[in-house]
């Protein structure tokens, strides 16, 4: 073996990366939507809107991740089954690990993501999108045309934060039966007694997906900033 | 205008999400299969559980609990779950029963129920296989005895051994293993399991030996290991304590006991 001998668990590692990034990438897309609804639930006339998206951004920023995901995936059908069995007709529950973690994690950082969507917002000029009502667009075409293409230059560089604090949070629904891979190392390092080593492994793969993160981020923002001179 | 149309829209989207995600709840709540025991255990605590290179399930809990599936005719598939959501996810029926070496505690006994216990690791002494110490009274008189601090070993030496012997306290077992193999102990006194596993199957313990009685006593050692349930489901309880009695008296526990141990792992009957 090179430099670290991982005993023949390097195959269960791999594993748990490819779930990792998995969990990670669905995560990060429902964030992503949740995050542009929350924005327009932010910039809505209405109040109750904006108070349900302002209180959502406050609470979900507020709570550990790590409460929140126990919450979902063992309060909520716990709460549920007593509920139920209280009023007489048990309901069993049967959340599926990998769509309560994927739903709580999107959940979590989709608060992040919408304050990360509003600055971006609020970054682009007022007079482009009165230019664009002066010629005829309708306000979703102005969002598609005029407001999205230039908040996503805005948005990128927070985003790629959101993404790395989000891959990092992946570790904790090993909590949850889902086989990532924080907790295929634990049990590699548990099994061979040799703890150092696979958590070291495993900080070296996260280290790895980070790394092609950012060169992504960097051809994206360098994308998104095409139009733009010297930028 | 602009902002009302996204409101809309927006209301739109939400009522969509909501139905997705209700959906998903249901779909979810529907696969459940009623008669197949859904069995709990950690798979990172060998010897007992554990998974291998291959992600399979091995050790003395997996085996036992095989064993108690089949005394008791049932059908049993198995689910992993790391040791800090143990009991969450018992309550929230993600299983329905936990054999994964847990301890029978009163604190664990206000959330879940306990089958009798499958298995007790004793506590025992190791002495170098050359010396002849007689675990007596007169034969430990004078002796230095090595224990980990803050165990239930430990607390049961100091109360019933300090004053015919020296206890000399450890932060880590490991070190009172280094102190015997390099001559400063006499004995050693601990988990067997842990003596053996982590002591007399390695280099520097292959001149050790298990020597005197198993220690069990309930005061200080507890009720063992037993099978975690939820409270009430007291069918589940019986035909996994007739199983334990079934298994104990055919050859069905010793058989699977001998793979793993050189002792009765089960403790006092």
């Amino acid at each position: 073996m090179p430099l670290i001998d991982l005993q023949g668990y390097g195959p269960l590692l791999l594993q748990g990366a490819k779930l990792t990034i998995y969990v990670g990438t669905c995560s990060m897309v429902l964030a992503i939507v949740l995050g542009l609804i929350g924005v327009l639930g932010q910039l809505s006339k209405s109040p109750v809107v904006r108070f349900l998206v302002n209180t959502y951004t406050t609470v979900v920023r507020g709570i550990p991740e790590l409460v929140l995901i126990l919450l979902v995936y063992y309060g909520v059908p716990t709460l549920i089954q007593d509920v139920s069995a209280a009023l007489g007709s048990p309901v069993y529950v049967a959340l599926d690990p990998f769509i309560s973690g994927t739903a709580t994690i999107g959940f979590i950082y989709g608060a992040f993501s919408t304050e990360v969507f509003r600055g971006a917002y609020l970054a682009v000029p007022k007079g482009q999108l009165e230019a664009a009502r002066a010629c005829g667009m309708s306000s979703a075409l102005t969002f598609r045309r005029i407001t999205l293409p230039q908040m996503m230059r805005y948005a990128l560089p927070g985003l790629g934060n959101v993404w790395m604090v989000l891959i990092k949070a992946t570790a904790l629904i090993s909590v949850i039966q889902l086989p990532e891979l924080m907790r295929n190392a634990d049990i590699a390092a548990r099994n061979t007694r040799l703890p150092f080593t696979f958590f070291f492994a495993a900080s070296l793969i996260y280290l790895a997906i980070t790394i092609v993160s950012n060169i992504v981020q960097q051809w994206a923002e360098k994308r998104a900033n095409r139009g733009v001179r010297g930028a | 205008m602009f902002n009302q149309t996204f409101g809309g829209n927006m209301r739109h989207i939400l009522k969509i999400a909501t139905a997705v995600i209700v959906g998903l709840f249901f779909l979810a709540a529907g696969a459940h299969a009623e008669n197949v025991v859904r069995i709990g255990t950690e798979g990172a605590y060998p010897p007992f559980n554990y998974l291998d290179k291959d992600g399979n399930l091995q050790g003395f809990d997996i085996e036992i609990a095989e064993a108690l599936c089949e005394a008791a005719d049932m059908q049993c598939t198995f689910v992993t779950q790391s040791w800090d959501g143990m009991i969450p996810a018992l309550l929230a029926r993600k299983y329905d029963a936990i054999i994964a070496s847990m301890s029978i505690t009163e604190e664990r006994k206000q959330r879940v129920d306990f089958t009798e216990k499958y298995y007790q690791t004793p506590a025992r002494f190791v002495k170098h296989k050359d010396r002849d110490i007689e675990i007596s009274e007169e034969g430990l008189r004078g002796k230095t005895v090595g224990v980990q601090r803050a165990t239930v070993s430990a607390n049961f030496i100091n109360d019933n051994f300090s004053d015919i012997m020296t206890i000399r306290s450890y932060a880590t077992q490991e070190e009172a293993n280094m102190d015997i193999a390099s001559g400063r102990l006499d004995l050693l006194f601990a988990d067997a399991v842990v003596l053996q596993n982590g002591f007399l199957e390695t280099d520097p313990g292959s001149d050790y030996e298990f020597t005197g009685p198993s220690y069990t006593d309930e005061k200080w050692f507890g009720e063992g290991i037993g099978i975690a349930l939820r409270k009430g489901e007291d069918d589940l309880r019986k035909a996994f304590n007739e199983a334990i009695i079934t298994i104990r008296e055919n050859s069905t526990y010793m058989e699977i006991n001998d793979k793993y141990f050189d002792f009765d792992v089960y403790g006092d009957e």
